[in-house]
């Protein structure tokens, strides 16, 4: 075998182990009788936990790609890496204490996540649109099954099949755009797409069929993030699917998501420029265009959200809006829009995780996603209620909480960028979230309800609840931390 | 007659098989039609993959696609007897646009495609690919040949669930 791939196979641990836990949860699930729940779950916890150690080591690597190009081990996939796996694993914690989950046995559920936390990890740090595609398509198929995860639920059936063919169109019109790339480059590789493309005879050469081509390929990535308008699945299987595959989905592959369009575009379609910017190609502008989607994907995300009666619901279009907000600080091609990218995450995290963490906790008590069931729920569970609102209100962006940070990087790279109308349009759309966010608090805490049995969240969702709150509220503390990992981890590997 | 002209007129019966039968497919209102048109476009790829030289891969499309696919989808369809004299409700929402959009995309794309520079590795007499194909799937290409085989192992999954949950 060749020596490259073993030498690879040493900073591949994060990887290797994750498909190794993703067997033996499968096997796992058929050799313990009534133990098995126990231990599909203390496999799980233990394998994401483990690979997520395992990546902190590579953090000192030296940049460059594995396979022959196929991923590259660069700051910015290990970022990633470490994020999506702790993504998965505090979802994976709050699975077991969900109600919709515990009528069917969770082994099989445990395993895709882990295949999907495999695929989503391959995603970001895919260099190479063959790997793209595969890892991409990985996450997408681990998802549809995971969202039809109810047996007996017509709603998460339907929204599993709605899923599938939003997700089966999209990918067909990306793989057409990543055809039509590879016809006019000559090469799957990101970076020798940049190189061919730098080395265009004339500057304008073939700007319709990268336009074309770019313009697909974005369908596929924004099926991902659920920009608009490739979002139309996104409420509906928000709505259909449990929970905790809802809180997952709003979260971590919308992540990988982000990671590989800025891959993409970073390393395939823009040079380095002057200072710590970036600049596209004569050929292929895609500045204006993604800039579009970015205002079209926050504007629409908001103002769908404002009459929402659900809340799935409501939570999926404000995840379309955060998306157009994530956009942003990738559109304006500097490495202070890349850090604000990742700032919002960390952020997005914490606080979107929670707020479902608490929408799971409601339905375990209540049984209903419906807000006027959320009436008066101060005087049921005053907890819930407080971080409810903390998580909504950083959410907004209210300073101090951990929201705010993000929003600020972000409009904050814009204006650096001599983009202040961009940032406007973002703050303006900040303003119009505040009245469907501060109605869900309204309504938990000034409403009267006609119920008034005091609710009492379970131990171990009380114990995620703090998890998630903490962070929240507390990230201001340690933001020299999260400003230094963040700034440290934008440097993406642009080839020798 | 000259081989050129040959490998031309055999061209074009292939490429007018693949399309004209891929027209069966869509707008047939009998599944049973649908998928015995079927068989003729997977024919008239594999065939179009032995123009460009690539033999491994026309012999696969034939193995796997004529002879497992679709007839595993066949079947599926007799033995299966409601779907066999199923009238597919082919209706028609939104044509005009739909007409529309379709259009200018064909157009749009027509055109990229007839003003675009394709790169050109360029040309050699076909050569047997398979052991070259067998090497890169150790070499070059092992990290998506292994990952791929997760990937299916989390679609069986996926399958068995959503079977399983109909027996109950």
């Amino acid at each position: 075998m060749d020596p490259k791939i073993i030498a690879d196979l040493h900073k591949f641990y994060p990887e290797i182990v994750i498909t190794g836990t993703f067997l033996l949860v499968i096997v796992a699930d058929l050799v313990f009788g009534r133990l098995r729940r126990a231990v599909t779950f203390a496999l799980t916890v233990l394998g994401l936990a483990a690979a997520f150690a395992l990546t902190l080591p590579l953090f000192g690597a030296a940049p460059g790609t594995m396979f022959s190009d196929m991923v590259a081990l660069d700051p910015m996939a290990l970022f990633f890496k470490a994020f999506l796996i702790l993504a998965s694993l505090l979802v994976v914690l709050a699975a077991p204490g969900s109600r919709e989950l515990s009528g069917s046995g969770l082994g099989e559920f445990y395993a895709l996540l882990l295949g999907v936390t495999l695929g989503m990890i391959l995603l970001a740090s895919s260099t190479d649109l063959l790997m793209l595609f595969l890892s991409l398509e990985m996450v997408s198929v681990g998802s549809y099954i995971m969202v039809g995860y109810l047996r007996n639920d017509r709603q998460s059936n339907e929204a599993s099949l709605k899923y599938l063919l939003f997700g089966a169109v999209s990918t067909g019109v990306m793989l057409y755009g990543i055809t039509l790339l590879f016809g006019v480059t000559g090469s799957t590789k990101l970076i020798v797409i940049r190189h061919a493309l730098a080395g265009a005879a004339t500057p304008g050469e073939n700007s319709l069929i990268l336009l074309v081509s770019t313009l697909f390929i974005l369908a596929g990535l924004g099926f991902k993030i659920a920009a608009v308008p490739f979002h139309f699945w996104c409420p509906d299987v928000y709505t259909g699917a449990p929970t905790p595959v809802t809180a997952f989905l709003s979260v971590a592959p919308k992540a990988a998501g982000f990671a590989i369009l800025v891959r993409f575009f970073f390393t395939g379609l823009s040079q380095a420029g002057q200072g710590l910017t970036w600049i596209t190609f004569a050929s292929i502008n895609w500045m204006p265009i993604v800039m579009v989607l970015s205002i079209v994907t926050m504007t629409f995300g908001n103002i769908a959200a404002l009459r929402q009666e659900n809340m799935k619901r409501l939570l999926a279009y404000s995840s379309i809006a955060h998306a157009g907000y994530i956009l942003m600080g990738a559109v304006v091609l500097t490495s202070d829009g890349l850090q604000a990218v990742l700032v919002y995450l960390i952020t997005y995290l914490f606080m979107n995780l929670g707020a479902f963490m608490i929408v799971i906790e409601i339905y375990n008590r209540t049984g209903s996603f419906e807000l006027k069931d959320y009436r008066g729920f101060y005087r049921r569970s005053p907890f819930l209620s407080v971080s409810m609102s903390v998580f909504l209100l950083s959410l907004m962006g209210i300073p101090p909480l951990a929201g705010f940070f993000g929003k600020l990087y972000v409009f904050a790279a814009a204006v650096n960028r001599d983009l202040a109308w961009f940032a406007v349009i973002g703050a303006l759309n900040s303003v119009v979230a505040v009245y469907y966010y501060a109605r869900v608090m309204k309504t938990m805490v000034i409403d009267g309800g006609d119920e008034t049995s005091p609710v009492h969240a379970s131990w171990d969702s009380t114990a995620l609840i703090w998890v998630m709150l903490i962070p929240t509220v507390g990230l201001m503390l340690f933001w020299d931390q999260v400003q230094k990992i963040t700034s440290g981890s934008v440097g993406l590997f642009l080839g020798n | 007659m000259n081989a050129n002209l040959v490998s031309q007129i055999l061209f074009y019966f292939f490429a007018v098989l693949t399309v004209g039968s891929a027209a069966v497919v869509v707008f047939s209102r009998s599944l049973i039609y649908s998928i015995f048109g079927l068989l003729f476009t997977f024919f008239g790829v594999a065939a179009l993959y032995v123009f460009l030289g690539a033999d491994f891969l026309a012999a696969t499309q034939m193995v796997i696609y004529v002879g497992g696919v679709l007839v595993l989808l066949l079947f599926g369809v007799m033995l299966t007897h409601k779907l066999y004299n199923l009238d597919l409700k082919t209706e028609t929402f939104q044509f005009v646009p739909a007409l529309l959009l379709i259009v200018a995309v064909f157009g749009v794309l027509l055109l990229a495609m007839t003003r675009a520079t394709w790169f050109s590795g360029g040309v050699r007499p076909p050569e047997p690919t398979t052991a070259e194909i067998g090497k890169m799937f150790m070499r070059e290409y092992i990290l998506p040949f292994e990952v791929a085989s997760v990937f299916l192992l989390i679609a069986l999954i996926g399958a068995a669930m959503i079977v399983r949950r109909r027996a109950q």
